[in-house]
């Protein structure tokens, strides 16, 4: 087995390690906070070498480059860490996976040139799983995101405001396949553009009266497939 | 993944992750390969049941069988539970999100009294009927364990069984006895609980009739059959570094109450404190070697990633070989930003030494426990710390740059005045000069001494036994006199709802008689009795009346010394006699030498057992 560590020598700075991975099933049902505590023990689990902050409480320093709210499963995440050691990416990537359930699988190990500052746009799949789902409801879904004003009530560090959501849409197309409703939408995400795609379901529940129903026949779910720059390119 | 509960629902209640399972190291079984499936209910949250230690530790002794299975069960918050009935979905299981009313054993871990109408709605939420006698065959079997279980009796009903003492081969040995009576074909409950009533450690109770006299005190248990017990001895680990102890963690994904590596030192307590249950029940006093315990933490740690070692234990200073095991510990831990957290310190036992080596990375609030006002208290409890120690140890915590200290009484204590109850604040005065006295106090922020007061519930297995609580009026009044005495803004007095406590006297003295009150309680859907937002006096006063029960003859009720009491069926290894001797000395307020000084002969050493002390 290759070694997680590849030069013993301590690295003045610290390097930022960068780490790819999905999040499905149950871990969609786990916050953010929650996430951060976790990977913490993943971390130490899988024998990183972290850099420790100083001070009377040392931490390991990792950050995520999105906010993952209840409910988002996603393909596409991005953390990185603070190292104190050169280390084999793959070597890396191995260690973490035998420390995460299939749930929570790392793709990618590497050192990145980006910061998750530049991130700009998130894309998602929502499927909706609705009564009275067909090929004209998932027209009507689509049109209604693609209309503006998009008003939902938004919660903000002020409390909670009508908002027009639709300058943070960047794209939203809608099929029907299978019984259900898929919708492929691209948001905003960079700092005070953040939307959650949460409020997609919510505005649609309101003004369709989509989903409804009892929740033993209705469902559903969101899906983050990627992360952009600026300029639409695939964030690395 | 429990796939049976579905999303939107999960979208819609609190911290869903409570529900999901899927964590790390849960153990995952083939179901259509295992003999025995054993849920194990914990009465209350996941976040407090996932801290449990107990559970972890049995959860291995269960699943290093091959052939059993076991899963874990928690009590679904409110929220959830308003779902699951509205949409009918049943009560399941953690890993396989498997109906629990379709596991051959299911298991409940009784930690505290008040968690009985949890277990009860519980069972309702499994779909299953509440008294044992109306549950049929194919039901599973109803086991209760835990330190409630020293008394089953006011939850007699609704268990087919009882785990009395140790679990960690008492369980494995019940699954055997199962699995083998299925295969063989020999398998009927009755017939099943008839064989495990002959295990060591198993209570049955529906092989035992109780007959009362007329003033209502019990005339006696009778087994039904001759094969059956005359009282029921508790199991004990003989070697404590023998006994199982989990090396993997399941790792929750959402905050627990402890997310932290916990090490079990040792078992039972040298000290002998009259009001205290659990000191007399874990006896005889058993230790892990500092190795082992040291090899452990570091594999546990390696498997979890936990960044603090809690040592645990009834009173960690008084672990005979705790130097040599924190020296152990540091020599890796510190490197690794590992803090150790060392609970329940002892004030004559609290030294420099042991604080420099506690506080080397994290610190915290430090806690004493007095535990009452007065030296003339104190030694009628045997609590064997006097006002010198105490000053001595704190004035050690704010030489080492603590300014708040936190100091646990109780009150309602057995020959307890008024007098004693006010010189709780004295004390606590005396704390506060303490701190100025000090010459390399902490100056930076001012100095806070929090007194935190409980209620006296007499327990079961205690010198106390006997005596009747504190009436209400008594309690409330006390603890009006130490609020109106405590005048000094540094120190902030917390105590504790005397309410809560009359109810858990009930029912830790209780007999059969209480299921009654019980199953009133379930109907009402009465449950988290141990959250102060769910508990309810009143409804409590209520079915107490509707069951026709008075509270006060368990609670108040001083028993008589010859009485047969509703927990001498059980045998928990200390003798009844040096019970009466204790409770004597108590009220002539003399003190009893704890068993590193001096054998006092309790009895528990007939359980064996690898000691360093009993004779
Ligand atoms: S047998 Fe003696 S030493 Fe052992 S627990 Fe009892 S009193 Fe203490």
């Amino acid at each position: 087995m290759v070694p997680i560590i590849a030069d013993d020598a301590i690295l003045y700075p610290a390097a930022t390690l960068r780490v790819r991975f999905r999040k499905t099933g149950a871990l969609q049902y786990i916050s953010h906070l929650d996430l951060v505590r976790t990977f913490e023990k993943v971390l130490v689990r899988a024998g990183l070498p972290l850099w420790y902050s100083e001070g009377f409480n040392p931490h390991p320093r990792f950050s995520f480059s999105t906010p993952m709210s209840i409910g988002l499963e996603s393909l596409y995440e991005l953390m990185d860490v603070k190292i104190e050691k050169k280390v084999n990416c793959e070597a890396v990537k191995e260690a973490l996976n035998r420390n995460l359930t299939a749930e929570c699988v790392v793709e990618e190990v590497y050192y990145p040139d980006t910061k998750f500052t530049d991130i700009s746009l998130a894309s998602y799949e929502i499927v909706l799983q609705t009564a009275g789902a067909d090929e004209a409801l998932a027209e009507k879904c689509g049109a209604a995101l693609r209309g503006s004003p998009v008003t939902v009530l938004k919660r903000t560090k002020s409390g909670e405001k009508e908002t027009d959501i639709s300058p943070m849409i960047i794209k939203s197309e809608a099929s029907f396949a299978e019984g259900k409703i898929l919708l492929a939408v691209t948001l905003t995400v960079d700092n005070e553009k953040f939307l959650n795609p949460e409020y997609i379901v919510t505005y649609l529940k309101e003004t369709l009266g989509v989903l409804s129903g009892s929740p033993l026949e209705e469902a559903y779910s969101i899906l983050r497939t990627g992360l952009y720059g600026k300029s639409g390119e695939l964030f690395r | 993944m429990n796939q049976k509960l579905l999303s939107g629902i999960l979208k819609s209640v609190s911290k869903p992750g409570r529900y999901t399972g899927g964590e790390f190291n849960s153990i995952i079984k083939d179901k259509s390969k295992v003999d025995v499936r054993f849920a194990f209910c914990f009465p209350d949250t996941y976040e407090i049941g996932m801290s449990n230690l107990g559970v972890r530790i049995l959860y291995e002794a269960l699943n290093q069988k091959e052939n059993v299975w076991c899963e874990r069960v928690y009590a679904p918050w409110v929220d959830m539970d308003e779902k699951m009935q509205e949409y009918g979905i049943p009560l399941s299981a953690h890993e396989s999100g498997d109906a629990v009313k379709d596991f051959d054993i299911v298991a409940f871990t009784l930690q505290y009294e008040m968690c009985y109408t949890t277990a009860l709605h519980m069972l309702k939420l499994a779909g299953l009927p509440l008294l044992a006698k109306d549950r049929g065959e194919d039901a599973p079997v109803i086991l209760g364990g835990g330190p409630c279980a020293y008394n089953p009796e006011p939850v007699a009903d609704f268990f087919d069984i009882f785990s009395i003492g140790e679990g960690e081969e008492a369980l494995p040995e019940l699954c055997a006895l199962y699995a083998e009576m299925k295969k063989s074909g020999r398998y009927t409950k009755s017939a099943f609980l008839r064989e495990a009533a002959k295990l060591e450690g198993f209570y049955v109770p529906s092989l035992y009739s109780v007959s009362y006299r007329e003033d209502g005190t019990i005339e006696a248990y009778t087994p039904l059959y001759e094969d059956v017990p005359k009282t029921v001895r508790k199991r004990i680990i003989k070697d404590l570094d023998e006994a199982v102890y989990p090396e993997k963690l399941v790792m929750p994904y959402i905050e627990t109450v402890h997310d932290r590596v916990v090490l079990e030192v040792n078992r039972g307590c040298i000290r002998g404190c009259r009001f205290c249950q659990a000191g007399m029940v874990y006896r005889p006093i058993r230790e892990k070697s500092p190795e082992k315990l040291c090899k452990l933490a570091k594999c546990l740690y390696e498997n979890s990633g936990y960044q603090e070692i809690s040592l645990i234990s009834l009173s960690i200073s008084d672990y005979s070989r705790i130097a040599e095991l924190t020296d152990l510990l540091l020599e890796w831990t510190d490197e690794r930003h590992v803090s150790l957290s060392l609970p329940s310190l002892r004030i004559d036992s609290f030294s420099e030494e042991l604080m420099k080596k506690v506080s080397s990375i994290r610190t915290g609030g430090i806690t004493f426990a007095p535990e009452a006002g007065t030296q003339r208290l104190r030694d009628a409890i045997n609590k064997n710390v006097t006002e010198e120690d105490l000053m001595q140890a704190v004035g050690i915590a704010f030489g080492a740059g603590k300014n708040n200290v936190k100091l646990y009484f109780m009150n309602g204590l057995p020959t307890e005045e008024v007098e004693d109850v006010v010189a709780i604040a004295d004390l606590a005065k005396k704390v506060v000069h303490r701190f100025y006295q000090t010459p390399n106090r902490n100056k930076a922020r001012p100095v806070s001494v929090t007194v935190s007061v409980s209620c006296f519930v007499p327990k079961p297995f205690t010198p106390f036994q006997w005596v009747g609580q504190d009436t209400l009026a008594s309690l409330k009044e006390k603890q009006e006199a130490l609020r109106l005495a405590i005048q000094d803004k540094k120190i902030r007095y917390n105590w504790h709802d005397a309410e809560v406590s009359h109810i858990e006297a009930v029912f830790a003295r209780g007999d059969r008689r209480l299921s009654a009150a019980l199953l009133l309680a379930a109907e009402e859907n009465m449950m988290f009795d141990a959250w102060d937002e769910f508990f309810s006096f009143e409804k409590w006063l209520d079915v107490f009346a509707r069951a026709g029960i008075d509270p006060a003859f368990y609670a108040n009720r001083t028993f008589g010394l010859d009485e047969c009491l509703p927990w001498d069926i059980i045998d928990c290894g200390v003798s009844k006699s040096y019970l009466k001797r204790e409770y004597e000395r108590a009220y002539r307020h003399e003190t009893t030498p704890n068993c590193a000084e001096h054998c006092n002969g309790c009895g528990a050493n007939k359980l064996g057992g690898k000691t360093k002390w009993c004779r």
